[in-house]
Formats: C-alpha cells, sequence, structure tokens
C-alpha cells in the first residue's frame, strides 16, 4: 500500500487554518485526482478543496465546525489503486475493512482525534493546566497553532463551546467553568432547548462583533436626509433606462455621494493598525456592503468604488452581494474595504447603532426611506425622509469630522446633481 | 553619591576594604606599580604600599597559589587575573586547592580569596581576550561565582567578596568597564554617568551574593541575563515593545532560585542570555532550574540566547557576539506559541 498524506495547503493571505465545513468523501472512497474531497472554510470564503492525487482515501481529519491547521494531516490515501475502478472498490464490505484496518493502525495523527482514542496532544505545560482545572480532555480539542498544536486561545474556545452535562452528572472542573456556561432552565430536556454550535462564519461573526465592540469606543451620530430630490431622479432614471438595465435602488447613490464626501473628510476612509499603532488613511476607497446571507452577515467589497460611474457602481454592488450569497465570492473579494454601508432597506428602522467593521474607523447605517409630514417654508409639506445612523471610532475620528462627513453626505443627497458635478 | 565607571567603582571597593581591614592585600601582573592593565588598581599601591598591593610574575597558578597560602595564614587576598583568558593555569589551584580547602580540612582550614577577572567580548579582542568561562567555575562546588552588569553592583559585590571567608570569583565584564553597551558596535559609546547604575555610594556597602535583581518589571516574559547581556536585553526587548520582565541574576552561585522562577512563573515564558558558548553553558542550568519549578506555567519552550559553539573569533566578532538580533530571535519564538 503506497500512502500519500494530504496536508492542509495554504489557502492564500497567510490563512494559519481553516474549518472543516463538509466533507465530500468518506474513507474507503475512491477519487480521482482534482475530484472534490472537502469543503474549507477561512476567515469568510468557503473554499472546495480537491483531491491532489488519485486514489482511496483512508483516513480524514476532523468533523465539520472543526479547525484544521495549515500545514495539519487533512487526509490520507493509498494511491496504490489509483488504476482501479470506483466501482470495483466501494462495495460497502471492502470500504469498512479498509476503514477499519486504517482506524486501527493510523499512519499519522489526526488533529482532533475523535473521541475514546488516544491520541498524543501537542499543548503548553500551561494550556494542560489549564485544560486539567477546567476539566477539558486536550485530545478533543483541534489545534490551530502550528504542527497542530493546541493554543491558549483553542483551549478557550472548548471551555465557552462547552454544553452543560447533559446526563447530570457534573464534570470534573465543572465549578470553575460553571461560571462563564449559561446555565439551561431547570428541567429543560432536548425537545425544549435546542443546542446550536457556534462553528464557521457564525464563529467569525462572533468573534470579530465582540473584538471590535470590545477595542473600538463607538460613538454613533443619526441625522435626517430629505430625499424627495433623489427619490425623483431615482424615479426618473429607472423609468428611461435602457431596455434590460436593472432598477436603481438607493445604495449606488449613497454610495457614489459617499465616495465624494470622504474626499473632505479622509479620516474616515483609513484602517487603524494596532500592531504597529498607526493610521494609514487609503486614496482609494473599497467600500464594504454588509450583506444578509444564509449563513449570516457578510461584508463584500466593492473595490475602487471612486472609479466607478453611477451604473457601474450598482453592477458592481450586485455582483459582489450575489457572491456572498451565493458562496461564489473569492477570499479577497470579502476583505480589503476601507469603509463600509450597511442598510437594511425597508427594515432599516428609523435609527440604529452599527458596529465598526475592523480595521476600519466609521460605517455609514442607512435607515428606511419612508414619507413624513415635514416643515417646509413655514408650511407642512410631505417630504420623503431617510435617516442615516452611522459609528466611528473616536480614538481617530473627532465629533466635528464624523458630522462633518454626515453633513456633506446629507447636501451631497439632498441635492442629487452634485453628487455627479465635478468641482 | 559619585558617579562613577565600573573601574573607579570596582577601585573604591578595594580601596574601602584595604582601608578598613590591614590584612586585604592584592596581588597580580602590574596591578601596583603600573595600576592595571584596566587601571581597576590604579593609586592602590602609591596608598597602601608594596607590601599590601603586589606585582607578580606572570604565572597564574602562582597567583593563586600564593593568594591561598595569604589566606590560609589570615590575610584576605584579591587576586586579580589579567583576562579570564589566562585563568587556565590556575584553573587546578582554584578547583583542587582554593575550592576545597574547607571541605578537605573539616572547616579547620579556609582562604577567603578573590579572584577578579575581567571577562567577555565586544572589545576586538580576539580568542585570548574574550572569554566568558563563568561556567567553568560555577560548576565547581566551593566557589561562589559572581558577574555584575554596572558600577554599583560591582563595588557591592566586591567588597561582599573580600569579606566573604570563602572563595569568591568575580568576573568583570570588560565592556561594561567604561560605560553599558546594547550589543550595537556602530553606536557611539555611552558613559556610565548617564546611567543610573553609574551612581555610586562613596562608601562601604556589600551587595549580597545570592540575590538577582529585577532590572525591569513586566508581564510579557522573562529575560534572565547577566553582564554586558542584561543591557543588550533591554535594547532588544524595548525595540519589539515587549513588556519583558528582565532579570539581572548577579550572582550565579549561590543562584537566587525563587526570583528567578518567581517571574517566569507569573509571565510563562522565559528567554535566557549569556555571552558565553550554548553548549553546556550557565543558560542550560538556568533552563532546567526554571523548568523544573515553573513547568506547569510555561506558555512556550524556553529559549537560550548565546555565543555560537566555537572559540571566540577574531574576525566576525558581531556574528559571534549574542547582539540584539539573536535576542529579538528567542523573544519572537517565544512569544509566538498562543
Amino acid at each position: 500500500m503506497s500512502v500519500h498524506v494530504f496536508k492542509l495547503p495554504d489557502l492564500g493571505e497567510g490563512t494559519v487554518s481553516a474549518e472543516v465545513v463538509n466533507w465530500l468523501v468518506k474513507p474507503g472512497d475512491v477519487l480521482k485526482e482534482d475530484q472534490p474531497l472537502v469543503e474549507m472554510s477561512t476567515d469568510k470564503a468557503v473554499v472546495e478543496i480537491p483531491a491532489p492525487v488519485s486514489g482511496r482515501v483512508l483516513t480524514i481529519t476532523g468533523k465539520p465546525g472543526d479547525v484544521i491547521a495549515v500545514g495539519a494531516e487533512l487526509a490520507t490515501f493509498d494511491t496504490a489503486l489509483a488504476g482501479a475502478t470506483p466501482a470495483a472498490d466501494t462495495k460497502p464490505a471492502a470500504a469498512a475493512a479498509v476503514a477499519g484496518a486504517s482506524a486501527a493502525q493510523p499512519p499519522h495523527r489526526p488533529v482532533a482525534a475523535p473521541a475514546g482514542e488516544a491520541a498524543q496532544v501537542r499543548a503548553s505545560p500551561a494550556t494542560r493546566r489549564r485544560a486539567q482545572e477546567a476539566g477539558v480532555d486536550l485530545a478533543r480539542v483541534a489545534g490551530s497553532g502550528t504542527s497542530g498544536r493546541i493554543t491558549s486561545e483553542d483551549l478557550q474556545a472548548a471551555i465557552a463551546a462547552r454544553g452543560a452535562p447533559a446526563g447530570g452528572a457534573p464534570q470534573p472542573g465543572a465549578a470553575q467553568a460553571g461560571a462563564a456556561r449559561p446555565a439551561p432552565a431547570k428541567g429543560a430536556t432536548a425537545a425544549e432547548v435546542e443546542e446550536i454550535p457556534v462553528i464557521g462564519i457564525r464563529r467569525v461573526i462572533a468573534q470579530r462583533m465582540s473584538e471590535a465592540a470590545r477595542s473600538i469606543p463607538h460613538f454613533s451620530y443619526v441625522e435626517e436626509v430629505d430625499i424627495s430630490a433623489l427619490h425623483a431622479m431615482r424615479e426618473h432614471l429607472n423609468a428611461t433606462a435602457p431596455k434590460g438595465a436593472a432598477p436603481l435602488s438607493y445604495l449606488p447613490f449613497i454610495v457614489a455621494a459617499l465616495v465624494r464626501a470622504l474626499q473632505r473628510y479622509p479620516q474616515c476612509n483609513a484602517h487603524y493598525d494596532a500592531a504597529r499603532e498607526v493610521v494609514l488613511r487609503h486614496r482609494a476607497v473599497h467600500v464594504g456592503i454588509a450583506t444578509q446571507t444564509s449563513e449570516g452577515l457578510k461584508v463584500p467589497v466593492v473595490r475602487n468604488a471612486d472609479q466607478l460611474k453611477l451604473r457601474a457602481l450598482a453592477a458592481e454592488i450586485g455582483r459582489v452581494t450575489a457572491a456572498a450569497r451565493d458562496r461564489s465570492a473569492k477570499r479577497e473579494e470579502l476583505g480589503g474595504s476601507t469603509i463600509t454601508v450597511t442598510s437594511l432597506g425597508k427594515l432599516g428602522g428609523i435609527a440604529s447603532t452599527p458596529i465598526i467593521n475592523m480595521p476600519e474607523v466609521a460605517i455609514i447605517g442607512v435607515n428606511r426611506a419612508v414619507e413624513r409630514p415635514m416643515v417646509v417654508a413655514g408650511a407642512i409639506a410631505i417630504r420623503r425622509m431617510m435617516n442615516l445612523s452611522s459609528s466611528f471610532d473616536h480614538r481617530f475620528v473627532d465629533g466635528a469630522d464624523a458630522a462633518g462627513l454626515i453633513q456633506a453626505l446629507r447636501d451631497l443627497l439632498e441635492h442629487p446633481a452634485t453628487i455627479f458635478i465635478a468641482e | 553619591m559619585a558617579k562613577m565607571n565600573m573601574i573607579q567603582a570596582l577601585n573604591s571597593a578595594m580601596d574601602i576594604a584595604m582601608g578598613r581591614d590591614p590584612s586585604v592585600v592584592v596581588l597580580g601582573q602590574d596591578v601596583g606599580f603600573f595600576g592595571g592593565v584596566f587601571r581597576v588598581t590604579d593609586g592602590l599601591q602609591r596608598k597602601y604600599g608594596e607590601h599590601r598591593v603586589l606585582d607578580t610574575p606572570i604565572a597564574e597558578g602562582g597567583i593563586i597559589a600564593a593568594a591561598i597560602g595569604m589566606g590560609v595564614n589570615g590575610l584576605r587576598p584579591v587576586a586579580e587575573v589579567q583576562f579570564a583568558d589566562y585563568v587556565y593555569p590556575a584553573y587546578d589551584q582554584i578547583v583542587s586547592e582554593l575550592a576545597r580547602l574547607r571541605y578537605r580540612s573539616a572547616g579547620d582550614f579556609f582562604a577567603p580569596v578573590t579572584v577578579r577577572m575581567p571577562c567577555g567580548g565586544g572589545i576586538r579582542g580576539g580568542q585570548t581576550h574574550s572569554q566568558s568561562p563563568e561556567v567553568l567555575f560555577a560548576h565547581v562546588c566551593g566557589l561562589k561565582v559572581a558577574m555584575p552588569s554596572n558600577p554599583y553592583d560591582a563595588k557591592g559585590l566586591l567588597i561582599g567578596a573580600i569579606e566573604d571567608d570563602d572563595p569568591v570569583i568575580l568576573l568583570e565584564p570588560k565592556r561594561l568597564y567604561n560605560g553599558p553597551f546594547d550589543g550595537d558596535p556602530n553606536k557611539p559609546a555611552v558613559p556610565w554617568s548617564a546611567h543610573p547604575k553609574g551612581e555610586v555610594p562613596a562608601d562601604h556597602y556589600a551587595v549580597p551574593f545570592g540575590r538577582a535583581e529585577i532590572v525591569r518589571a513586566g508581564s510579557q516574559v522573562t529575560i534572565i541575563a547577566y553582564g554586558t547581556m542584561v543591557h543588550v536585553a533591554e535594547a532588544a526587548a524595548q525595540a519589539l515593545k515587549l513588556d519583558a520582565e528582565i532579570i539581572d541574576v548577579r550572582s550565579l552561585v549561590p543562584l537566587d532560585v525563587d526570583t528567578l522562577c518567581n517571574s517566569v512563573c507569573k509571565t510563562g515564558r522565559c528567554v535566557i542570555a549569556h555571552e558565553a558558548t550554548r553548549f553546556a553553558g550557565f543558560g542550560a542550568e538556568l533552563a532546567a532550574t526554571v523548568m523544573e519549578h515553573c513547568f506547569w506555567n510555561l506558555e512556550a519552550p524556553i529559549q537560550r540566547v548565546a555565543g555560537w559553539n566555537t572559540p571566540y573569533p577574531h574576525a566576525f566578532e558581531w556574528e559571534y557576539f549574542p547582539g540584539q538580533a539573536r535576542v529579538a530571535m528567542a523573544l519572537k519564538a517565544v512569544m509566538e506559541p498562543k
């Protein structure tokens, strides 16, 4: 038997680990080279990894939700069977025999060993002590460090993810861990409480939201904008659009106006590099578009929004958000924005307090557009109004500058022709 | 308080000891009329006479042997070996006679001998003027071994050594004689007058053996160093913006295990730095001690920064000397595992 060990490759941009989303094969399957093997999730994008060789799958490492370190073993193949036809080798008995043999004598240690299997754990002494105190079996914790080492963060995640013991028998160390763990309501049964593991995109969302909320001193600023003129312009453009052109929403106008306003307030189009303690002001404007998907919130990016005319901007917003929704977005299309716009359209409410998309320093929230009675020139008039609720990183954006940006944005949106008139 | 460099501080220590105790004598090559090649004994012979500050032949075995005889007969000799690199002819006298005298005679005889020797590199001295042989003495039972990193400790340790009834080996990092040195030979030399540890009491005081000093308190990583490497470690940690706790061992034997290990148990990370050759160097003893006491607190493997396993070279001194870059590499390695 000739065994090929397939280690998780670097999936780009210095990825250090990836999470198993879905195995497309099982031990015993016979694959051709390049046949889909497994779906892995990096920070945001889901990547389908093909088989590196032809052969029979001997072992696979990790179940959905497990984090595998780059360079750690992902799967092993018996390549001696490369010439065999799949039909001859996928008999259940044969597959089971192979799987059984490999389980008895695994050629390499998986990163996250299945329960009950004695596996060698790589972890620092301090992590081992903390695990013992918390009553966590490190053999069941996936390691994200070099060569599959279990880091302190991995252990923290394992402790946080650990549910209450189902049978009522307390785990060792439950006293220490219990404080941080919400106890289910007394007498709750599995039928009443559904446990949803925080994995994949949801875990990334949770980590980023917590970090942003924890480390950034946010302040929010809400202003109302009279978009009656913008509404009229949009209606006209949609009514006179060439046949087949997609109707325009407010969003491309808002992004175009934002790009314009940022020319005067470049401090809001920036990243904060905490490691180096520098603010990086970007000349290009890459606008993140907060997008609700079936997997949760994603922020696909319209790159160089400052270079795009209105219809191209609208098309690009449509393209990247669709790609985020159907999971076809590439990794680089889901990162690198310099400022983010979050809009829930009709669900936008009247005000919100958006959380900044780190490492950016500003996020522009768009609330619902609605007709309201307003006082215009001493008389009540029905105007189409829309609020902007935006948050800023108060470390690097002063209140006056934030207000200046939003007032400039309001001025552009209330006089929409000025968005497009070069100064 | 007076401003002193390490040479003046050591000179002051001997001056005070000789003034207080007529049994204190100084001997070595060129220590008398000439005042020492590094000027450490300058003026002592003029002040205390040829019978108390003795110029000896170029025979290190004889210098130590004579010092032992003086010590057994009631004097307190301070012997200078001109460079630590020259101590090997005296090694038999130190190991076989000086270190064992009290043990061999069941306490009937002892010799309160202090052996001073300039050590360490960074002065373009090549292999015969740059060695750090501290571990050769630390391994010998019956010797106290110390290496100061600044004038204040140098004076206090030397007075403590002279007043100690048992033999002490005092290694003096000669690169630090005139000023602190952070490992960068391209920077202009800095005098001790600009450094807080250049403030030295003019009067008598002793720095106790067996007590390390926390040079800088910190939380992220413990750097254990002594001699010149204390300053290199400080600069490297500062360059990396690490909140490092830096400990100057000062007294290698006896070793202040509590201060070292309390710190590593607190930070969970440890880098050990010395100029001497890495293999079987004193860092190995430090690493083993830390591991025994702090194992369950260690977040990462202990890192050692040391001279390469070759004789100290004539050429490529700055490739050999464990400067800031090598300390920084060890710090990064020890900080990496989370």
